[in-house]
């Protein structure tokens, strides 16, 4: 298969599996829980179900921004846990061999805090393939 | 003359509202500079616009390509429409009435291009009346240039007059002077002609003094003439008694003694008439030398009087000359107010014309004001479509969102979804590129409205230059009416001129005729002067004549005395030589005989001399009736005299007037030079400005020139645009055609489409009203144009009437040069032009 949801976080280009996204959902506002990790922005009702937000830019260690029209949740599946990733803007689908995946290097790894599992150069534009199980990390397991 | 110096006030006047009107120009000149900058930021703007709507036509293209695309994918996605099952047919109605949008659309954009090409040919029309307007205002550059010379050429002129009226002033008052000579001396001539008189008087006195004494000498001698026949007598009784006494002796000796005794009174009383004629030369010298000196005052009195009658002449011709040199001025003056009738006619008809540019100016301003309120309603539409804009790219992401969410759907049906992950790939690049059109098409919106912010504000700044300019015309206006105030005061002025020059040629006349009969009168005096002096010089020669003859007989009784006392000496000899006597008695009756012939002899001397004095008495009383002659001639003299001084006085005193006169004249037209060098610099600077407006003008054309041609390429831009849309909507025919059997999971991306028709449907309506405004800006433009048009001719008329101003103004300047040059007698220099 190989086809990836894109999306961006600050200026860089992030990729995702569609085999581990259920869908996308516009982003309003989350609700926020007590006691939950400060990485975690809150909860939405999406189709139904209430699905946890992470805000990704937080958990990558960089600074919040204003909303804009652009933010949206990409909801994962990791198993049977279900997560939402709050990202700057999701526009783009787009096929990516399992190949052209390289590994990254060091410098990025140490960064990145091995979210990025990946990197792939297409078309002169960079894609970070993130470790989505380590994004929403075993915090929301306990939750 | 009173006169002069109130025409001297009025000229301050005129000038001195010359120069407000010259500011006023100025104040006009920096308006329309004003004027001249806000156009060119209107037509900045314009670019503006123009570049943004390439851009918008840009994105209506990609638009279009991005169509045809979409037309291709949904050709591949109707081979796999089939296996999709339940067609697209929501999505197929949904695309149809996109297409009917896009259709109307391309309708609305058709009426665009023929709305922008309306445009470009208002513009174009536009930039032909720029054009005319910079023409016209080339044309009144040429005329001010003119003016120029026209004003320096009055200025040299003018001061031209004035140096000759100075050079007047200075000969008049050479004259005056002259005059004022003339009346002294003739004043001292009275007084020495008086002087003579009183002399002449005095000797007349001395003459009847010296006849009452001539006529004692005349009795004495007659006196003595009797007792020398009486002598005579006695000596022949003597001779008779020494015959009869010849005999005796004795008695003899007592005749001898008594005669001598007698003898010694004759000789006394002959030597008293010696002295007494003596005294008589005495006298008739010093009246000889009296006359003498009255011959030589005579002679000068004649000289004095011939110099009197040259400078009579004289005096007589400068009247004759002044006269007819007042008469010229006179027709001058009267030219000189037709002239000031000419301008206040020319400055009635500019007052007509500002009247009819402020009216002009009045139509721009309501032209300006409608402007400005279809600025302000297009200002709101921006803010509308703005607002539409936002809803379509709200729109343009949820899109997104949908085909991002239908990909990944497809992905999971596997081969099933292949085609249809395409269609949602094909769909999720539309909305893509709806939104990047959206956010440019926010973008120009911003510029609209900041360029309609700008538009309205220049459209404020021209209301307020409208207004400005209507101000300046109103003082324009105002300043004409004190120009004619000033033309009739200064018609006045000339009627009182002319009144005066005319007052003034009477007592020219009046003097010219007084002066002539003073000529008359001199000459008459010098001829009897001359006369006088001949028979002075005559009656002088008679004095030296009748000197001589007191002088012979001066000397003959003279000698007479000395024979008489020979006579005594021989009588008192005969005495002694009695006693010879009687000795020889015959020797005595002969010497006695002798004696008698001797005494016959003294008698007939007596009695000449007693006829020669009668004759001296005679010649003396001539003498002094011609004496007395003179005297009242010489009165008369003094008379006629008297009254040519009189006359001499009043000639100076007539020719001191003319002088002052002169004077104020030269002052007046130096005044005049300097105010001629001061319209000469105004209409310099007119000039000048006038240049520079046409400079703007011909600036203002070619920015005009540039913005048709760049609302040309607009009009071919959205033409091509209007065939693009065209193009694409029978794409999206084609593509309705192919997608009528898609899955009823696009239904929701039809009404998606459908929101998007309708937000379109909006934004044509919005364009439609914005064409709207478009039309109503061309046609309130289209009335500005004729209303500047308008402007434009009254210009003209206004130029017109500037000529007409100059030409009047040299005329005048020619009349005064020759009113300046006319009491010179010289032919006035404007013959020259």
């Amino acid at each position: 298969m190989g086809l990836h949801v894109a999306f961006r976080i600050d200026k860089a280009e992030y990729v995702v599996p569609t085999e581990q996204v259920l869908y996308l959902e516009s982003y309003e506002a989350a609700t926020h829980i007590p006691g939950a990790p400060p990485y975690v922005a809150g909860i939405v009702q999406a189709r139904g179900r209430l699905v946890p937000v992470v805000d990704v830019r937080h958990r990558f260690g960089l600074p919040p921004i204003e909303h804009s029209i652009d933010r949206r949740v990409v909801v994962v599946q990791v198993g049977t846990r279900v997560a939402g990733l709050l990202v700057d803007s999701a526009r783009e689908v787009l096929q990516i061999d399992a190949a052209a995946f390289e590994k990254p290097p060091e410098v990025i790894e140490q960064q990145s805090a091995g979210f990025v599992k990946g990197v792939a150069a297409i078309a002169k534009r960079l894609f970070l393939l993130v470790d989505v199980p380590r994004v929403i990390g075993e915090e929301l397991s306990h939750g | 003359m009173g006169s002069n110096n109130r025409r001297d006030d009025r000229v301050a006047e005129v000038a001195q509202s010359l120069r407000e009107t010259a500011s006023r120009a100025e104040q006009i000149e920096h308006a329309a500079n004003r004027l001249a900058e806000s156009g060119t930021a209107q037509a900045a703007t314009a670019e503006q616009i123009r570049a943004s709507l390439e851009g918008l036509a840009a994105s209506i293209d990609e638009t279009a390509t991005a169509s045809e695309q979409m037309a291709h994918a949904h050709g591949a996605a109707a081979s796999t429409a089939r296996d999709v099952v339940i067609g697209i047919e929501g999505i197929a109605s949904g695309l149809q009435e996109l297409s009917a949008s896009v259709a109307g659309m391309r309708k609305e954009g058709e009426l665009l291009a023929r709305g922008s090409d309306a445009t470009a040919t208002t513009l174009e029309e536009l930039a032909r009346s720029v054009k005319g307007t910079s023409g016209s205002a080339a044309e009144l550059t040429e005329s001010a240039d003119r003016l120029v010379a026209a004003a320096s050429e009055t200025s040299s002129s003018v001061a031209d007059v004035a140096l000759r009226g100075q050079e007047t002033a200075a000969t008049i008052e050479e004259v005056a002077s002259t005059i004022e000579e003339m009346s002294t001396s003739t004043s001292r001539l009275a007084s020495d002609a008086k002087q003579i008189g009183e002399r002449v008087t005095s000797i007349a006195a001395g003459f009847k003094g010296v006849t009452g004494a001539l006529d004692m000498v005349a009795s004495d001698m007659t006196e003595s003439a009797s007792a020398v026949e009486e002598t005579s007598a006695t000596a022949e009784e003597l001779a008779r008694s020494f015959r009869s006494v010849s005999e005796l002796t004795g008695a003899l000796r007592d005749s001898a003694a008594s005669s001598a005794s007698s003898l010694t009174e004759v000789a006394a009383s002959v030597e008293e008439v010696a002295t007494t004629a003596e005294k008589n030369a005495a006298v008739v010298e010093s009246n000889a030398a009296a006359i003498e000196q009255v011959a030589r005052s005579a002679q000068s009195v004649a000289q004095s009087a011939q110099e009197v009658s040259t400078l009579a002449s004289a005096s007589a011709s400068a009247a004759t000359q002044l006269e007819s040199s007042t008469r010229r001025i006179v027709t001058v003056v009267e030219g000189t107010r037709a002239t000031s009738e000419r301008v206040a006619g020319s400055a009635r008809t500019s007052g007509q014309t500002v009247d009819r540019t402020i009216k002009g100016l009045s139509r721009i301003r309501e032209a300006m004001a409608q402007g400005a309120a279809v600025m302000k309603d297009m200002g709101k539409r921006a803010e509308e479509i703005g607002d539409i804009v936002q809803a379509i790219n709200l729109i343009a992401d949820r899109t997104n969102l949908l085909s991002l969410n239908a990909s990944i759907e497809a992905a999971r049906a596997g081969e099933h979804g292949r085609g249809f992950a395409v269609i949602a790939e094909e769909v999720r690049a539309l909305a893509d590129r709806a939104a990047a059109s959206a956010m440019d098409v926010a973008k120009i919106i911003r510029g609209l409205q900041a360029v309609a912010r700008d538009a309205i504000a220049a459209n404020g700044e021209g209301l307020r230059l409208a207004d400005e300019g209507a101000q300046l015309s109103e003082e324009a206006r105002s300043g004409l009416q004190t120009i004619l105030q000033g033309v009739e005061t200064l018609d006045t002025s000339i009627r009182n001129i002319s009144t005066a020059t005319e007052e003034q040629v009477r007592a020219v006349q009046t003097v010219a005729g007084s002066t002539a009969r003073l000529e008359q009168e001199s000459r008459a005096i010098a001829r009897a002067s001359t006369e006088q002096t001949q028979a002075t010089q005559s009656l002088a020669r008679a004095g030296g004549e009748m000197r001589t003859m007191a002088k012979q007989t001066r000397d003959a009784t003279g000698e007479q005395a000395r024979a008489l006392r020979e006579l005594v000496r021989a009588n008192a000899q005969l005495a002694s030589s009695t006693e010879r006597v009687s000795r020889a008695t015959e020797e005595q009756v002969t010497s006695a005989t002798q004696l008698a012939r001797a005494a016959v002899q003294m008698r007939t001397s007596t009695q000449r001399t007693v006829t020669s004095v009668s004759d001296q008495l005679r010649g003396v009383t001539g003498m002094a009736s011609d004496v007395q002659d003179i005297a009242s001639g010489t009165q008369r003299m003094v008379t006629a005299i008297a009254e040519q001084a009189r006359g001499a006085s009043e000639i100076a005193r007539a020719m001191e007037g003319a002088r002052k006169h002169a004077v104020q004249n030269a002052r007046a037209v130096t005044e005049q030079a300097r105010a001629s060098k001061e319209i000469e610099a105004g209409t310099r600077d007119i000039a000048r400005l006038s240049a520079e407006v046409t400079q703007a003008t011909a600036a203002q054309t070619v920015a005009l020139t540039g913005l048709a041609k760049e609302a040309d390429d607009a009009r071919r831009i959205a033409k091509q645009t209007a065939r693009v849309v065209g193009e694409q909507a029978e794409a999206l025919a084609a593509v309705a055609a192919t997608s009528s059997r898609q899955t009823a999971s696009m239904q929701g991306l039809a009404r998606g489409a459908a929101e998007q028709a309708a937000s379109t449907e909006q934004v044509s309506q919005a364009m439609r009203d914005v064409r709207t405004r478009v039309r109503e800006i061309s046609l309130a433009l289209v009335a500005q144009a004729k209303t500047s048009h308008a402007t434009a001719s009254d210009v003209a008329i206004v130029a017109r009437e500037i000529g007409g101003l100059r030409i009047a103004h040299v005329e005048q300047a020619e009349l005064v040069t020759s009113i300046a040059h006319g009491p010179e007698g010289s032919p006035p220099p404007g013959s020259r032009t």
